[in-house]
């Protein structure tokens, strides 16, 4: 059982450099509560460790149950942690290389497959933040 | 705390969480609320009426359309012939001693009793509690029995790569879809898209359970009927006029 430990250790040293590395990518509306001095996810470590359970939770909660709350929703992690092209005004996928879900998962060898289903930018309009 | 939460600690919190919710919501009803904040049960089933007779063919033809707008299906490129995806289509029935045509739309028909469940390996082919049949498509491994086993040809496969879905309707190459009754608008409320744009008359949705429904009272007065009744499927879709 000694190896969870350590694993965990490794996981968390790993995000927390791809972390230092990118913070750029936050994604512009986090960018904005994080400039207005306020936090969103209670702990960011928590949400660093725990945010594949939180979404696959929320996953079965949405398709299965049709509970429908904002939090640890995907289109609203894809809502906040979207960043625009300033120069176009067009959002950059989500996903994409050196984007917000891409940076960690790329130094960790994370692939995931949510956005050959699930919107990678937010949609016209949307406003889904909580 | 935060930083030392582990699994086990993980499931205690969420469950008294969920408990906690549970026991402060039971007495609201969902209609104070946009946003459903806790599972659907059997209390309701939902159901819709069609009245074949009240619909023309070009009303049948903007359900399809509406159906496509609100969920984006329809602009797949490289599918051809049957690949291409159909949530729901114009159908023309002939009485064979007659002669008199229908046309009627047809969709999944929300059996009570899915043949398309049955035959899932994954149980990505999957009955709400609320009577709306539905592909968990996070478990669908595009092995297609449920469209082989379907009676009603109800459901497609997606054959190619898609972008630009719609945020409420993600969609992907290798699994199946069909009609969800809009439940993304259900469940805030609302309607389903394709019987908002007709004439109100023509197709109700609703619980069929509840006595004060309009769905209810008129099932309960008109004659209307199921397609392939012969199966026992109990399908939450009717008609009538045919
Ligand atoms: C309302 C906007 C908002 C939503 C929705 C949101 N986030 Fe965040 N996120 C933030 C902000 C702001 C921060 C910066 C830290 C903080 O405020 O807690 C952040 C930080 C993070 C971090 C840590 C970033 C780092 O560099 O270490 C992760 C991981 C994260 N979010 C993942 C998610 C996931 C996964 C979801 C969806 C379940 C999500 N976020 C939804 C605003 C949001
Ligand atoms: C094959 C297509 C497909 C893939 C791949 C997929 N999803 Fe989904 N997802 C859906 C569908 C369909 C829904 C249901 C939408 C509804 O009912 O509103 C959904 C809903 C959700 C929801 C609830 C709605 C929301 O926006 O919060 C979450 C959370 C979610 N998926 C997470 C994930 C995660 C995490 C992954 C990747 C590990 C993933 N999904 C991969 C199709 C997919
Ligand atoms: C702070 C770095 C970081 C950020 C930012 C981040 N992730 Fe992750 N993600 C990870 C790590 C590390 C793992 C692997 C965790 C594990 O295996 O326990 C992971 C795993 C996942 C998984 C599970 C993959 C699997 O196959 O089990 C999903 C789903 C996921 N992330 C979704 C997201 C989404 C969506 C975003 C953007 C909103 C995001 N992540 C942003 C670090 C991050």
């Amino acid at each position: 059982m000694y190896h969870w430990p350590i694993i965990f250790l490794n996981l968390l040293l790993a995000t927390t450099l791809a972390y230092a590395t990118e913070q750029t990518s936050l994604g512009d509306e986090a960018r904005m509560i994080q400039a207005s001095g306020k936090k969103h996810h209670g702990s960011e470590s928590l949400i660093r460790k725990m945010h594949p359970e939180f979404l696959l939770h929320k996953r079965d909660r949405t398709s299965r149950e049709g509970v429908r709350t904002k939090k640890h929703s995907l289109k609203n992690c894809v809502y906040c942690h979207a960043n625009k092209d300033k120069k176009t005004n067009q959002y950059y996928s989500v996903n994409k290389s050196g984007q917000f879900c891409s940076v960690c998962h790329q130094k960790v060898s994370v692939s995931i497959d949510c956005f050959a289903c699930h919107r990678n930018t937010p949609s016209k309009g949307a406003n889904n933040a909580q | 705390m935060h930083n030392k939460l582990n699994r086990r600690d993980f499931i205690k919190t969420t469950s008294i969480t969920s408990l906690s919710v549970a026991t402060i919501a039971s007495g609201i009803t969902l209609t104070t609320f946009a946003q459903r904040k806790n599972p659907v049960t059997n209390a309701k089933r939902w159901g819709m009426l069609v009245d074949t007779n009240k619909l023309t063919e070009t009303d049948i033809d903007s359900m399809v359309d509406a159906c496509q707008k609100e969920q984006g299906w329809g602009g797949e490129k490289y599918s051809i012939g049957n690949q291409k995806p159909t949530w729901i289509r114009k159908l023309k029935v002939k009485d064979k001693a007659t002669g008199k045509i229908s046309n009627l739309p047809l969709m999944c028909q929300h059996c009570e009793h899915p043949p398309c469940v049955d035959v899932c390996p994954t149980n990505a082919s999957m009955r709400r509690e609320d009577g709306i049949v539905l592909v968990d498509k996070h478990l669908c491994i595009g092995c297609r029995y449920c469209m082989m086993a379907c009676p009603y040809d109800a459901r497609s496969f997606v054959h190619e790569n898609l972008t630009e879905q719609k945020e409420h309707m993600p969609r992907g190459k290798g699994t199946v879809e069909s009609c969800t009754l809009c439940v993304h608008k259900v469940d805030n409320g609302e309607q389903p898209a394709c019987v908002v744009r007709v004439n109100s008359e023509a197709v109700i949705f609703g619980d069929l359970y509840d006595p004060n429904s309009k769905i209810n009272q008129t099932l309960k007065k008109i004659q209307s009927t199921q397609i392939r009744a012969d199966l026992n499927l109990n399908t939450g879709v009717r008609y009538s006029g045919i």
